[in-house]
């Protein structure tokens, strides 16, 4: 099932997680940007159902691997704030899932 | 299965149709005619395309007999929609994650039912072998102390839930590493596991008189011998920490790094230094 001797990719894709539940897409990348070169980004909202674990979070899949040392460092452990002024830890941290969507889209006929 | 959260404003009609047709019309009978009302979401309004994505995720709301039209349906619609599949898996990957956190039993029912989803998420190609693995290995991994003097809060000695998941997983899914390097995979994991089960099972907390769940045992050797019916099982803690050793001697040199996260010691995935 698995393609023999896949070259060694390196890790791109990260989550950025433990986000203010409220917190919007545009709030979002109006705190962290600019981000650095990157091919991919989805913003999560909060899965509601998850009792006192309900918060965003964010994937952005990075171009240049050491960018992702820089980002790490700025937003590992940086305080995000929601509209009322709570305090949210956020988490960097590669995604245990690394494919992204692929570039080209097709077009649904529907 | 739990009851779906009450929304506590009233949820938009889109909403409210999609969950329906998901998570209460959805049947293999009828999946040809939901996957075509699900391609004809305005996928181009990002609301609805998150809220899509949420309730394709949302495999343990489905009765078990829909679980696998879901997956196949969310393989299909993933055809035309190419952010839907990663975003799926991802949503899934976080609640095990943020449950394996917070290792609450109101969430036991639903997290046996997300990880057999996942793993016909598997089946339908979704994901990978490697990806399974990853989950595998965090359930036996993630904030476990492998230590009976230091417990840890995410693994207490009485919680022995984390054996069902790797079970739920492997039973959904386990029977197609049967080749090549998943196979292999799936041969090394299974001694890791049986370490962690020597762990969860020789830990002091069980004592005659308040023994160790023995349906969770059942379990346990249900799984094994239906994956691996000539595997001779280990029979002490002592027997599984000598054949990791010898795993570790000969064969973690050769594994390349691209298998780091195959590592018991590594119990985060934070990002590395």
């Amino acid at each position: 099932k698995d393609k023999k001797a896949k070259p060694h990719r390196p890790l791109t894709k990260i989550i950025l997680r433990r986000l203010p539940p409220t917190m919007t897409e545009e709030a979002f990348l109006e705190q962290v940007s600019p981000i650095p070169e990157h091919d991919h980004f989805y913003f999560a909202k909060p899965d509601n159902s998850l009792g006192n674990n309900v918060y965003s979070r964010a994937y952005i899949n990075f171009v240049n691997v050491d960018d992702i040392y820089l980002f790490r460092d700025k937003f590992d452990g940086y305080v995000f704030l929601d509209e009322k002024g709570v305090e949210y830890v956020g988490i960097v941290e590669y995604a245990p899932f690394q494919r992204i969507p692929k570039k080209k889209k097709k077009k649904d006929p529907k | 299965p739990e009851a779906p959260a009450q929304p506590k404003e009233e949820e938009p009609p889109m909403h409210q149709f999609i969950r329906k047709i998901l998570h209460e019309d959805l049947q293999k009978s009828n999946e040809e005619k939901i996957l075509r009302l699900m391609r004809k979401l305005n996928w181009d309004d990002p609301e609805v395309a998150a809220v899509a994505i949420q309730h394709l995720a949302g495999g343990w709301r489905v009765r078990a007999s829909a679980r696998r039209a879901l997956a196949r349906l969310t393989a299909e619609l993933a055809a035309w929609q190419e952010n839907v599949a990663p975003a799926v898996v991802d949503t899934i990957l976080e609640e095990i994650r943020v449950t394996m956190e917070d290792p609450h039993p109101k969430y036991n029912q639903r997290r046996i039912a997300s990880v057999r989803y996942l793993g016909e998420l598997y089946n339908y190609k979704l994901l990978d072998s490697r990806d399974v693995f990853t989950v595998l290995y965090s359930f036996i991994t993630f904030g476990i102390s492998n230590d009976h003097s230091n417990v840890s809060p995410l693994d207490p000695s009485d919680n022995v839930f984390r054996i069902r998941l790797v079970c739920a997983l492997l039973e959904t899914c386990g029977a197609y590493f049967n080749s090549g390097s998943s196979k292999k995979r799936l041969d090394y994991f299974l001694v890791f596991f049986q370490n962690y089960y020597w762990f969860k099972y020789s830990d002091p907390y069980w004592t005659e008189e308040n023994k160790f769940p023995i349906y969770v045992k059942y379990i346990y050797q249900e799984c094994l011998s239906s994956l691996r019916p000539k595997l001779t099982l280990f029979t002490s803690w002592q027997q599984c920490k000598d054949a990791i050793e010898e795993i570790r001697q000969t064969l973690y040199p050769d594994l390349g790094e691209d298998e780091h996260f195959e590592n018991d010691d590594q119990g985060e995935d934070s990002v590395a230094d």
